[in-house]
């Protein structure tokens, strides 16, 4: 069952305003999608917002291209799903590791064994893996010169 | 996001209001900063109202932590909503900032 049951998508240059616009956005999705479950919800717009932002920072425009992300939000039946466009980026110099995934409380610079060690504690990084553990699925495609994310979340309880 | 520092009994509190996000966490960052210069370094972030967190707003915290540290004060953070016990959670960060009930609790105890 694939029927749309919602959808609604924004168009934005590249800046940290676009992320307030994506929350935005995600209300007035659920506006619409009242039944997706609460947790489902704060899940999805995390790992959105997350994504998001990491275009914001990371997307490098090609020579001549004015840089603009999109967002395509989608609620079906069992899932979630959004596509983050980064329009007018060059190809990303992905992080085969953080693609890779994996735990994302995982820190090599911090053991569990020295839990209030928060001076060694890097302030960044966490983007990747925190989505990765929000979502059922993450993709990555390069297309008509664009680079776009694809991530969806399964929520069962919908509809 | 809105910023609210007040002083308590032995720390000083900083509520936030609204989404702690990338528009957001900078000016987290520079009101602590501030707050620590001025000699306050016990410091008790209220999230109470802090309806969104994402990987920036942690960071600016973290960062906050290290700036209470050396100057040798702390920070710690207080009433903390579902979705940001969420992301501390999955980013194992809430061994290094512990939830506390309570902004008055927060320090009760040292």
């Amino acid at each position: 069952m694939t029927d749309v049951l919602a959808s609604n998508a924004v168009r934005l240059p590249a800046t940290p305003e676009a992320v307030d616009a994506v929350h935005g956005q995600l209300e007035r999705l659920w506006e619409v999608a009242d039944f997706v479950p609460a947790l489902d919800r704060m899940a999805f717009e995390t790992a959105v917002v997350e994504a998001a932002s990491n275009a914001v920072r990371h997307a490098v425009a090609a020579s001549g291209a004015v840089l603009e992300i999109g967002v395509e939000a989608t609620v079906t039946r069992r899932r979630l799903e959004a596509r983050i466009c980064e329009y007018g980026a060059v190809v990303p110099d992905l992080d085969a590791a953080a693609l890779a995934g994996g735990d994302p409380g995982r820190d090599p610079a911090h053991g569990a064994g020295a839990p209030d060690a928060g001076e060694h504690v890097p302030e960044s990084g966490r983007g990747l893996a925190l989505i990765r553990a929000l979502v059922t699925t993450l993709r990555f495609e390069r297309r008509d010169g664009n680079n776009i994310w694809t991530l969806s979340r399964d929520s069962p309880a919908s509809g | 996001m809105q910023f609210n520092v007040e002083a308590g009994e032995g720390y000083t509190e900083v509520a936030g209001t609204g989404r702690l996000n990338m528009v957001a966490a900078p000016r987290l960052r520079e009101v602590v900063a501030e707050t620590v210069a001025a000699g306050n370094t016990r410091i008790v972030v209220n999230l109470a109202d802090t309806e969104f967190m994402d990987s920036s707003g942690l960071g600016a915290l973290i960062g906050c932590l290290k700036l209470a540290r050396q100057a040798g004060g702390d920070l710690r953070i207080a009433c903390v909503p579902a979705q940001v016990l969420m992301v501390l959670q999955l980013t194992g960060m809430d061994r290094v900032l512990t939830p506390h009930p309570s902004v008055a609790g927060a320090f009760s105890g040292d």
